[in-house]
């Protein structure tokens, strides 16, 4: 034996000394890591039997939350901007304003700041599921691989095309502005394309189908075309451009509150009315696709459609409701104080109207805040007649709700139109007739809205939702889209009688743009918790159980708690992005000052247009 | 204390320090994030003096073929499948709904026969005709019931069975099935899983990983 082993030693000798270097370096490296495979092996053997991993302290339910809605509302920002972006860039084209291209650059900028940070929350989110979810991201990484496939493919193309649109700014003007839309064309697909990919895994969850027989591919496509998918589809690239419109106009909401100069606060004050409006004009739209989509869970399972209107989340669409008519409230306000402020003279003719619009709002926002049963003691539901009350009772349903929802649209509508018209006198021949056809219109909407709205009392429930509810969508849908070009055409023609003065506007209406963004964040949070919550004890509602130490809903307490939690954060992460954004334009800013010298500094992209302006101007004014 | 209380606390802290920041701040940008402070701490508080109630999961049900008596009681664990773990509600209704994407089952197990059943839940292709409409070749419709035995639904034999009792059931009929059968597939089942054992360890603990609701 010891003589086999010694010539066995020594075959293996000569055959070391004839291996070239690097073959030595792999085969020792090799034995190195044996240990490692070995353990690997371990590991996934242990792997395929673990469900859950728990995080000690905050809990892993609790840091998947914080960290997805991160993720999710940076994400809701970064693909929410280039879509009026791009429509910003687009107008300053055509119009040939170049404050509009300014501010689509201006937007891009805080674009491609948060870009990186939704990236890497991405990441940390994968992480955290892949370790904390092994069973559920199994399965879903069965049923989805060519999705996510496709999906790293968009996020290359995306990221591409973003460098270019960015960084071409400057380069691509004149002849090459065409070339750079398209880029933005190609920039607004791909991220769209981002979002409805994910969109399909999260619906799954909510909304499974059985998938058939067939490929990865075909499998992953079936799963895909879930029934609540394009809902969300639908739903979120509205609120996306919503919470971009409302951040960007926080963002210009704290820098009007921080400007030193003249210029800055007219600037902000300019593109604060811009994010307003691009808030207010996606919010328009939005409850119509919250409803389609609740339509949807209610065809798909009824006891889940139940489980979020009249179950244990009733109460959250009271504080939806809340926040809603804060939000739309913030949004008229700062509309009714740009007629005020900025258009000097206009607050007395404007006086009455926007009281009956405050009046009528608050009303509607009593009435959608209308729990339809409250919480009683015995003797009082005794008092009562039963846990409706006898006069409130009749607002806390749907009928009631739908109706005000559409009025409140209508309301809010008229206030920009309202802002559109103040300081300008109509001088077209049939200015008077189409006026007084769109106030006929506008009072014949609204008593059709009501008539609709009290007739669902008496009709069966489906009645009302296949017919009334939509009758009445489209009444207002009507509205917009007729008094829009009307207007326009009206104003064509108009003669301002009063110029519009920016940079004039309250402190208040700072705090207004910010309070209006916080709105939308927490609703965002809000209503991200019910959709969850509507799984109830499902990762994968009725298909996969949860059955971790976390499968229970948080009370509404608790979790409101959690969601103001991560909207301070989301606040103060925005708020450091967009800090760091702004660095090279103080710098700039200061340069200009201190450079004395023809050429100066060369202007960077990421500079704000209004600083490179400036600090053109300064250098040609010191050419002179 | 409560939960409630504490986070009720805590939310008054929150407003608290928003208002004296706004009192007391003279920075433009500290005084912003008090304003913010201060309206998420009011939500909060709004959100707790809304009823509290959480939702919790009810028990996970074990189903235990070994007390399986008689084959009533093989219908009511088959009535828990179809709405659990076999996913027949997702796309089937019992009676007529809006909402089903695929047949009504109401009466379905006085219309077939067990066999056709079983067939037809482990083999749904297999009565489904060529499509000839095309001038190219014919072509299989494709079944959009998936093979229910196969991944990733995956019922075994005896959860087959208690589907099939409980179809029978549901439309009135006698249950063919008996309760010795089940427990003949039962023990195939089981001696499938024994083999496995042997063979390889790795997929047959994710098998019986798997198999929470399964007898």
């Amino acid at each position: 034996m010891k003589s086999a082993s010694h010539i066995k030693q020594s075959n293996v000798q000569s055959f070391l000394e004839k291996m070239p270097t690097i073959f030595k370096w792999v085969s020792f490296l090799s034995v190195l890591l044996l240990p490692v495979i070995a353990m690997a092996a371990g590991a996934e053997t242990k792997a395929m039997s673990v469900e859950y991993r728990d995080v000690p302290g905050i809990g892993s339910r609790n840091l998947v939350w914080i960290v997805a809605q991160q993720h999710l509302l940076l994400a809701g920002f970064v693909l929410g901007v280039p879509i009026f972006g791009w429509v910003c860039e687009i107008v300053g084209w055509k119009t040939k304003e170049a404050r509009y291209d300014k501010l689509a650059k201006e937007f891009t900028k805080l674009l491609t700041s948060a870009y990186a940070t939704t990236a890497l929350f991405g990441g940390i989110l994968l992480f955290l599921l892949i370790g904390l979810y092994p069973k559920l991201m199994a399965y879903l990484t069965d049923m989805f691989f060519p999705s996510f496939l496709v999906y790293c493919l968009l996020f290359l193309a995306e990221t591409a095309t973003l460098y270019m649109y960015w960084y071409g700014w400057d380069y691509m003007q004149g002849n090459k502005k065409a070339f750079h839309l398209f880029l933005g064309f190609l920039l607004n697909l791909f991220a769209i394309g981002i979002m409805i990919v994910p969109n399909s895994w999260a619906t799954f969850q909510a909304s499974p189908v059985v998938v058939g027989d067939g490929d990865a591919w075909a499998r992953a496509w079936m799963a895909m075309q879930n029934p609540t998918w394009w809902p969300v589809n639908i739903h979120r690239l509205i609120a996306n451009v919503v919470l971009g419109g409302f951040i960007v106009g926080a963002y210009a909401g704290i820098r009007y509150l921080l400007a030193v100069s003249r210029e800055e606060r007219e600037h902000y004050d300019w593109m604060g009315y811009v994010g307003n409006f691009i808030g207010v004009f996606g919010m328009l739209p939005l409850p119509f696709a919250g409803y389609w989509l609740m339509r949807e869970v209610y065809q798909y399972n009824q006891q889940m459609g139940i489980t979020l209107m009249g179950g244990f989340l009733a109460w959250l669409f009271i504080l939806q409701a809340m926040l809603i008519g804060v939000l739309f409230l913030g949004a008229n306000y700062y509309f009714w104080m740009g007629i005020t402020y900025r258009i000097p003279g206009s607050e007395n003719s404007y006086k009455k109207p926007i009281m009956a619009m405050l009046v009528v709002l608050l009303l509607c926002l009593g009435v959608w805040m209308t729990p339809h049963t409250l919480v009683a003691s015995l003797a009082e539901a005794q008092k009562m007649g039963g846990t409706h009350h006898p006069l409130l009772g009749v607002f806390g349903v749907m009928s009631a709700k739908m109706t005000v929802a559409n009025i409140m649209i209508l309301v809010t509508f008229m206030s920009f139109i309202m802002y559109w018209r103040a300081g300008k006198q109509e001088t077209a021949g049939w200015a008077k007739a189409a006026k007084a056809i769109m106030n006929g219109l506008l009072a014949i909407a609204a008593v059709a809205v009501i008539v609709l709205g009290v007739w669902g009392y008496f009709v069966p429930a489906i009645i009302r939702i296949n017919y009334f509810s939509v009758a009445q969508v489209l009444i207002v849908g009507f509205i917009m889209v007729t008094f829009t070009p009307l207007t326009a055409l009206l104003l064509k023609s108009a003669k301002t009688t009063t110029e519009m003065v920016w940079g004039k506007m309250p402190i208040r209406a700072g705090y207004c743009l910010v309070l209006n963004a916080v709105m939308v964040i927490l609703l965002m949070s809000l209503m991200g918790y019910a959709r969850s919550s509507s799984r109830v004890h499902w990762h994968i509602y009725g298909v996969m159980r949860d059955t971790s130490d976390y499968a229970f809903s948080p009370a509404l307490g608790y979790a409101a708690a959690f969601m103001s939690l991560n909207t301070f954060v989301y606040c103060l992460l925005v708020a450091f992005i967009f800090w760091v954004a702004t660095l090279g334009d103080k710098a700039k800013a200061q340069q200009t000052k201190a450079v004395d010298v023809p050429g100066g500094a060369p202007v960077m992209a990421g500079g704000a247009p209004s600083t490179a302006e400036n600090m053109k101007s300064g250098i040609l004014e010191n050419h002179k | 204390m409560s939960e409630v209380a504490l986070l009720q606390i805590i939310g008054l802290c929150v407003v608290g320090t928003g208002v004296l920041i706004l009192l007391f701040i003279k920075g433009m940008f500290l005084r912003v994030i008090g304003f913010v402070a201060m309206v998420l701490g009011s939500f909060s508080l709004i959100a707790l003096g809304v009823p509290q109630v959480a939702s919790l999961p009810p028990a996970i049900e074990k189903f235990d073929l070994a007390k399986v008596k008689s084959p009533d009681d093989l219908a009511s664990i088959g009535q828990k499948i179809f709405f659990s773990k076999g996913q027949c509600a997702l796309c089937h209704s019992i009676g007529p709904s809006h909402s089903a994407r695929c047949p009504d089952l109401n009466g379905i197990g006085a219309k077939l026969s067990q066999e056709f059943l079983y067939e037809s839940l482990t083999q749904p292709q297999a009565y489904i005709y060529l499509d000839f409409r095309h001038a190219t070749k014919p072509e299989e419709y494709p079944a959009r019931m998936p093979h229910i035995n196969k991944d990733p639904i995956g019922l075994t034999k005896p959860e087959i069975f208690s589907v099939i009792a409980f179809l029978q059931k549901m439309s009135g009929e006698p249950i063919s099935i008996k309760v010795e059968d089940v427990m003949e597939s039962q023990e195939e089942q089981t001696e499938a899983v024994e083999v496995a054992l042997n063979t390889n360890s790795v997929s047959t603990s994710f098998v019986l990983a798997e198999s929470d609701v399964a007898p």
